[in-house]
């Protein structure tokens, strides 16, 4: 019970501060990465007018992540950003769902990934709009409808990033603390298996899916 | 009459057994609501399409038992309260315990209300659609378990508040600061569960409405949950600062009184923001089963209203924070 949000981490002491690496999150990180590469090497491999199984999937999950972005944002930037959109949700996806094997840990639940992901999409996101509206239109919509309202409109934007990547952290999180202590008070009998399947694969795989569609969501709104 | 003298042990006692009374009995409240609406809806269901009866009772059972997990949800935390041994006893774990009570008694409200409409409104989509109920109960299920989500967060943070190692901290302001994080957290996610449940229902509806729309409309109540929780996510993120920020030793009653009240306003804030969140996303999703065509300008407005409603728990948020990094 004592390991509640323990992380493994590695510190390298410099002169005048300490670098922390979360080790873990690392290995981790990297095996999602092996995972999805296998994947899409198994995906890719044989690409045939008859698909195999994992081809399938493949397509499966690209066409209907591509045709999300398109409806959102329209046929020209669905082709520069459905590609980083698909490689988001099969990262999200693999993350979330390896917390079900034993030994190993989601790196979502360390704020870290979420949070850098988050930023990854407030800044896509920005980009766009800078890109799209100009830097003029883009920096007076943030004075509107009233200029006094500036710091407000600033703090609300900030605020998406705190919330998506703290909504995702919060339920991998949650999920993983919950699966601890009840397989704990349950001493692992009959219980846990089930919220496994609950925490990791069910609500892993809407998280993963709502982290992704509010970032397309977060691009779109500065498309306008 | 004089009292006996209150010692460290006895008064941890006191602390555990006031939260885990609170958990279980604030607890109660949200499921059962939520499981009454739906057993409701059930009953007009089958009054309006007799032979599909047994589908709708099964849809209102599955319903009704995700409903109660937020109850469930409280149970163990009263459990853990009234039975857990406790190793560091103290007027900081005392705090502690009573502030995990809290929220988790207030946290399950909103969940279980909010989890309780969709149950319901599906049980009515099965009676006007019983061709496609296998594809109303998924789309009910989704919705429900996203509801749960204020709740979980709740959950997550009493049991960090039960389990965390005390140390050595200074006994005030700490005291004030933990049991404002268990207001944050509790008390933000009664609007946001229920706000949740409102697009869930919405949703439900929806799919029966048109079943060839059940792609978008349940990406649309998807989007609109996740918003609608954003207030609970902020009253987690003033939750974890208040317990993981170590706060210098202070006898002002001032200081502690600040951090409690930086807990209750994030709390209270988010209560209106959930249930404004869920009312739009409730009509952007009711109305993109009506009209598929128009989806993405719904989309669009349900985004930008919520984003207006939002900006009070932003508020809300900014006042916590000043009262937590500056007063």
């Amino acid at each position: 019970m004592d390991r509640l949000g323990e992380i493994y981490q590695l510190l390298i002491p410099l002169p005048g501060y300490t670098v922390t690496i979360n080790l873990q999150v690392l290995v981790m990180t990297g095996i999602v990465f092996l995972l999805a590469l296998t994947f899409g090497f198994a995906a890719g491999r044989k690409k045939g007018l008859l698909p195999g199984p994992v081809q399938i999937i493949g397509e499966i999950l690209v066409t209907q992540l591509y045709g999300l972005t398109e409806e959102a944002l329209g046929k020209t930037h669905a082709k520069t950003y459905a590609p980083l959109i698909c490689a988001l949700f099969i990262f999200l996806l693999i993350s979330n769902w390896l917390g079900i094997l034993p030994h190993l840990e989601e790196p979502t639940r360390d704020l870290n990934t979420p949070l850098s992901l988050g930023i990854l999409g407030f800044v896509i996101a920005h980009y766009v709009g800078i890109k799209e509206k100009g830097f003029k239109t883009y920096i007076k919509s943030y004075f509107e409808p009233v200029f006094f309202l500036m710091p407000l409109n600033v703090i609300g934007e900030l605020a998406k990033i705190v919330s998506i990547s703290f909504r995702l952290f919060g339920n991998i999180m949650g999920g993983a603390i919950i699966i601890l202590v009840v397989a704990h008070l349950t001493f692992n009998i009959l219980l846990p298996p089930f919220l496994n399947v609950f925490f990791g694969l069910f609500v892993g795989t809407i998280q993963a899916f709502v982290f992704t569609m509010l970032t397309v969501v977060y691009i779109s709104v500065q498309l306008k | 009459m004089t009292l006996p003298a209150i010692d460290n042990q006895t008064l941890t006692h006191i602390a555990a057994y006031i939260g885990g009374a609170v958990a279980m009995g604030f607890g109660a409240i949200g499921a059962a609501t939520g499981e009454g609406y739906t057993a409701s809806r059930a009953s007009e269901a089958i009054a309006r399409n007799r032979e599909h009866a047994g589908d709708i009772v099964k849809n209102m059972l599955v319903g009704q038992a995700i409903s109660e997990s937020a109850s469930i949800f409280s149970l163990v935390i009263a459990i853990l309260l009234l039975f857990m041994e406790v190793s560091d006893p103290g007027i900081v774990r005392a705090a502690s315990l009573l502030a995990a009570g809290l929220c988790m008694g207030f946290g399950a409200i909103g969940s279980g209300i909010g989890a309780g409409v969709p149950a319901g409104r599906s049980c009515l989509a099965i009676a006007y659609q019983p061709a496609i109920s296998g594809r109303i109960t998924t789309n009910m299920l989704i919705g429900t378990a996203v509801c749960q989500t204020p709740a979980i967060f709740a959950m997550v943070v009493a049991l960090i508040l039960l389990f965390k190692p005390v140390g050595s901290v200074a006994a005030f302001p700490t005291c004030a600061a933990l049991i404002g994080a268990g207001l944050s957290t509790g008390l933000a996610a009664i609007g946001s569960g229920y706000g949740g449940g409102m697009a869930a229902g919405a949703s439900c509806e929806g799919v029966a409405r048109q079943p060839e729309t059940t792609t978008t409309v349940t990406t649309t109540m998807l989007v609109g949950q996740a918003v609608s929780q954003t207030p609970s996510v902020f009253g987690l993120l003033i939750s974890f600062i208040l317990i993981f920020k170590s706060f210098p030793a202070s006898t002002t009653l001032s200081a502690s009184v600040g951090l409690l009240s930086a807990g209750l306003c994030m709390g209270l804030g988010g209560i209106g923001p959930g249930i404004g969140n869920g009312m739009a996303a409730e009509g952007a999703v009711r109305w993109v089963a009506r009209r598929i065509d128009y989806a993405g300008d719904l989309m669009r407005v349900m985004l930008v209203g919520q984003a207006v409603s939002q900006s009070t728990a932003i508020y809300a948020m900014v006042v916590s924070l000043v009262l937590i990094f500056v007063v």
